[in-house]
């Protein structure tokens, strides 16, 4: 299933230092602040051998604005474009947002763990996201879904601000009738056209049944929803070796060198994002 | 100008001084050898040190100096309805800066031993943000010109500047400098905003802090600092007040 | 390992003659502190009268010679829509003269994170490679607690380490270059006599170390004491200057910054060292500090140094040379914090 890793010098030389030359092909826009950018490698034999996994991220440049992680947003099987979620709230991504397509940005990677989706075969997956958090969700629920013989029960839990913040919702519909998940979105406010759910995240547990020893669950989304998210699933019985959470931290290289995304004893960028919850209980301040 | 395939607009700029000594405009002027090249990403138009000719259709406006009439507020208030962004720039505008010396004595003292038989009428010394609201502060006792150039670079992008957070410490370890403490000097370095490649420090000079306070400076411990190594509260006192930086925590 | 003797004169001759067509750094004097004491740094030398071979400490350690504190790490060629790339790590040879057994020890950690981990790092490798480092003994200052990190003894990492034994100095082979160099100048082959006074010397340097820190339970402690007091007590004190991890000899963490020309058609990539202990170490883009405080930023210091890089590497991170404790001026030092965390620490 997933490639042994590459230690050809060049290769780590092109990952690490130098960047890929990619060309953006389409910005579109989702919500008031969020964007999709689909980002083709310009050379096709880097875009043939750029392989990665999902919950891996990207370092994204502008030369001379900056560069900044986001983490893939498509599947790990397409191979004609890397589509990114980005939210405008900094110098580089306001800059971002206001490229058009055709712009050439440039991008290192891919960095970090993956959600460990081959450990996952024969187990219910449950997947969770808060806001953005459905970002880096989206690779790993492509993957089940070109998979979906290899999983049984695949719940999606979405939590959102707003109904208008609800990101890909587009796509709903396709998975729940094409792939067969059950996805239930929730909003913390909402006026009376809102026909959903409202309230938080850990409210739609009471609409879905988990079972415990057979389930593996990816969380995403804001620290204080970990917190709350896996604490229950704790008490459910869920082993916390078996839950994944994907953590955000500031970062400058993406190799494990700055130090930036220090958490407790390790670095997220090396060693996460993407962590079981046991270790996440392990490092001091992590969430 | 292109970047990444966005058209960059060239800003209209103005310069404008109030009670200052005319070294922070200088600075702008200065510098030949780059000079060609930031006239090329921004358009001059009213700037009394290089052109007698000026008007008042201009996008940013770079303030220099502290007020201290009534006429510079009436005349800032117009810079700032016409100007989009108002940067102040050097430590009059920002701070006070030494003119501050004056808001230490009385009034009708200070314009009797200045100007003894011909009074003008004159106030206390504020800063721009004391009157109006100021976008971006450029701080520096005089500018670096440098530090100019980065920040036009901004404008043009269209980002928000970030100056640094951190104090004077870390360009000035940076530079391999001797802690001129160790030499039995004051320094305000570890409290004062760095950006300035620690150029007094440099020159063994401690700092006078002309770029203001850093973020989160830790005043207590270093006045405990300052006490601990034997200088008196006046001589601190004098040197934190000096550019009107640190009101208060002395 | 390999070993000679040199004359302090050869010595001399050897320095002039790598002088001629090389740059040479070594300890420097230009500043006195307020006791007449003379304040070193590693600086270019312009002639062998200013090398210090008797120097104390330097203020600063060397290790700027292979993580500078600013280096371009890629330029870019801006045309409308794209940009061309051009990334360079090719260096001069230089020669670090007077190099402690700290220091190079210091580089032996960086090698870890710098060179044998997943992504070496390219520009540090071109230094690292391309400098000859002459080591040099010395007695143990009052504060030095190496002997306590285990790194008062350098066995590779360099090209040659030198002892002073009195009119000669006895001299460790570690490199093919060193052992060139060496044979260039009149070196001598070591004898009976010269082997006595080596060990003796030795002796006394290890004899010599007044200051000991005990870090057996440190890696758990920090765990165990991560809410402790011991923290907020220090993180008073601190001015959050980076100071401490400027003038460290393994201190590595840094940031990139790009930067763009007045005509916006080229653009810079730059690396910049930072310190954890900065404010803005942590936030993330839309403002969120994950350390906003600078006690929390002062304890992950200590973790880094303390459990990270032991859990990582086997080793703490800390070669102690107690740069940190004297450039600190609000007297925050390794062995202050430590004995206090242990709780050794006369209150």
């Amino acid at each position: 299933m997933s490639k042994p890793p590459d230690f050809n010098r060049q290769t780590i030389l092109m990952q690490s230092e130098r960047g890929f030359k990619s060309e953006i092909i389409a910005a579109i826009p989702l919500t008031a602040k969020e964007k999709l950018f689909h980002i083709r490698i310009c050379d096709p034999c880097e875009r043939e051998n750029f392989t990665f996994l999902p919950g891996q991220f990207i370092m994204i440049e502008l030369p001379g604005c900056g560069e900044i992680p986001i983490s893939i947003s498509s599947s790990t099987s397409n191979k004609e474009f890397l589509a990114l979620c980005i939210r405008n709230v900094g110098k580089v991504t306001g800059m971002l947002h206001r490229l058009k397509a055709g712009a050439i940005v440039g991008i290192r990677g891919p960095f970090g763990t993956h959600f460990p989706m081959e450990k996952m075969t024969g187990y219910n997956v449950l997947l969770m996201a808060g806001g953005l958090g459905i970002a880096p969700l989206r690779a790993p629920i492509y993957w089940a879904n070109n998979h979906r013989s290899d999983y049984k029960d695949i719940i999606i839990l979405y939590g959102a601000k707003e109904p208008e913040q609800i990101l890909f919702g587009y796509q709903f519909e396709e998975w729940r009738t094409i792939y067969n998940l059950n996805i239930l979105t929730i909003v913390q406010k909402a006026d009376k056209r809102w026909p959903g759910r409202k309230g938080i995240i850990t409210d739609l547990f009471g609409d879905i049944h988990i079972e415990p020893d057979n389930t593996f669950a990816i969380v995403c989304g804001p620290p204080v929803m970990f917190k709350f998210v896996c604490a229950h699933l704790s008490t459910l019985g869920l082993p916390r070796q078996r839950m994944f959470v994907s953590l955000e931290r500031r970062m400058h290289c993406g190799m494990g060198k700055c130090c930036r995304c220090n958490v407790g004893s390790t670095f997220t960028c090396l060693d996460g994002p993407v962590f079981d919850y046991w270790t996440v209980m392990n490092l001091k301040e992590a969430i | 100008m292109k970047y990444l395939g966005i058209t960059l607009e060239r800003p209209k700029i103005g310069v404008f001084g109030f009670t200052g000594c005319e070294g922070c405009q200088l600075q702008i002027a200065n510098k030949e050898e780059t000079l060609k090249n930031l006239f090329n990403s921004i358009e001059v138009v009213n700037f009394r040190e290089i052109s007698s000719d000026g008007c008042d259709d201009y996008d940013v406006a770079f303030v220099e100096g502290s007020i201290t009439t009534e006429s510079e507020v009436t005349r800032l208030q117009k810079i700032r309805n016409q100007a989009k962004i108002l940067v102040a720039i050097g430590a009059c505008a920002c701070l006070g800066g030494v003119n501050n010396l004056k808001s230490r004595f009385p009034l009708s003292d200070v314009v009797k031993e200045v100007y003894g038989m011909h009074p003008v009428d004159t106030g206390p010394v504020r800063r721009l943000q004391d009157v109006v609201s100021v976008d971006i502060d450029l701080p520096g006792c005089p500018i670096s010109k440098s530090e100019f150039e980065w920040l036009v670079r901004n404008l043009v992008l269209g980002i928000k500047p970030q100056f640094p957070q951190y104090p004077v410490c870390v360009e000035c370890k940076q530079q391999l400098n001797s802690c001129v403490f160790d030499m039995g000097m004051m320094c305000l370095g570890p409290v004062t905003r760095g950006g300035c490649n620690a150029i007094c420090p440099r020159n063994r000079f401690g700092c006078w802090g002309c770029r203001g306070h850093s973020e989160e400076a830790n005043f207590e411990s270093l006045m405990r600092i300052l006490r601990e190594r034997g200088f008196e509260d006046e001589h601190i006192s004098e040197r934190i007040n000096f550019f009107n930086a640190f009101n208060g925590i002395l | 390992m390999l070993f000679k003797t040199i004359t302090k004169e050869n010595f001399r001759n050897m320095i002039e003659g790598i002088m001629e067509n090389n740059e040479v750094i070594g300890p420097k004097s230009r500043d006195r502190d307020t006791k007449g004491a003379k304040i070193y740094r590693f600086l270019k030398l312009n002639s062998f009268d200013e090398l210090e071979m008797d120097y104390t400490r330097s203020y600063s350690s060397p290790k700027n010679y292979f993580l500078p504190f600013k280096e371009d790490l890629a330029t870019y060629d801006l045309r409308d829509t794209g940009w061309e790339q051009e990334i360079r790590y090719t260096i001069h040879p230089r020669i670090i003269v007077g190099m402690r057994a700290c220091d190079i020890n210091a580089l032996l950690k960086l090698d870890q994170v710098m060179l044998k981990s997943q992504y070496p790092n390219p520009y540090y490798s071109a230094r690292r490679r391309n400098t000859v480092i002459i080591g040099l003994d010395h007695e143990p200052l009052e504060d030095c607690f190496c002997r306590s990190m285990n790194t008062d003894t350098a066995f590779h990492g360099f090209d040659l380490f030198m002892t002073d034994i009195g009119e000669k100095y006895f001299v460790a082979i570690n490199s093919d270059t060193g052992y060139m160099i060496l044979n260039r100048f009149d070196s001598c082959e070591v004898g009976e006599e010269d082997q006595l006074l080596y060990k003796e010397v030795r002796g006394r340097i290890e004899s010599k170390f007044k200051t000991q820190v005990d870090i057996t339970i440190v890696p758990e402690l920090m765990d165990l004491e991560f809410e402790s007091d011991v923290w907020k007590r220090w993180g008073d004190k601190c001015l959050s200057c980076g100071s401490c991890a400027m003038v460290c000899p393994t201190c590595y963490c840094y940031g990139i910054e790009e930067d763009i020309d007045l005509n916006f058609d080229k653009a810079t990539k730059r690396r910049f060292l930072y310190s954890c202990n900065l404010l803005d170490f942590a936030t993330v883009a839309g403002g969120h500090n994950f350390r906003p405080e600078a006690h929390i930023r002062l304890k992950y210091r200590y973790y880094h140094q303390f459990r990270g890089f032991v859990e990582a590497f086997n080793q703490s991170l800390c070669v102690g040379c107690n740069r940190c404790g004297k450039a600190c001026l609000a007297g925050i030092s390794p062995k202050a914090v430590i004995d206090d965390l242990i709780g050794t620490e006369k209150r």
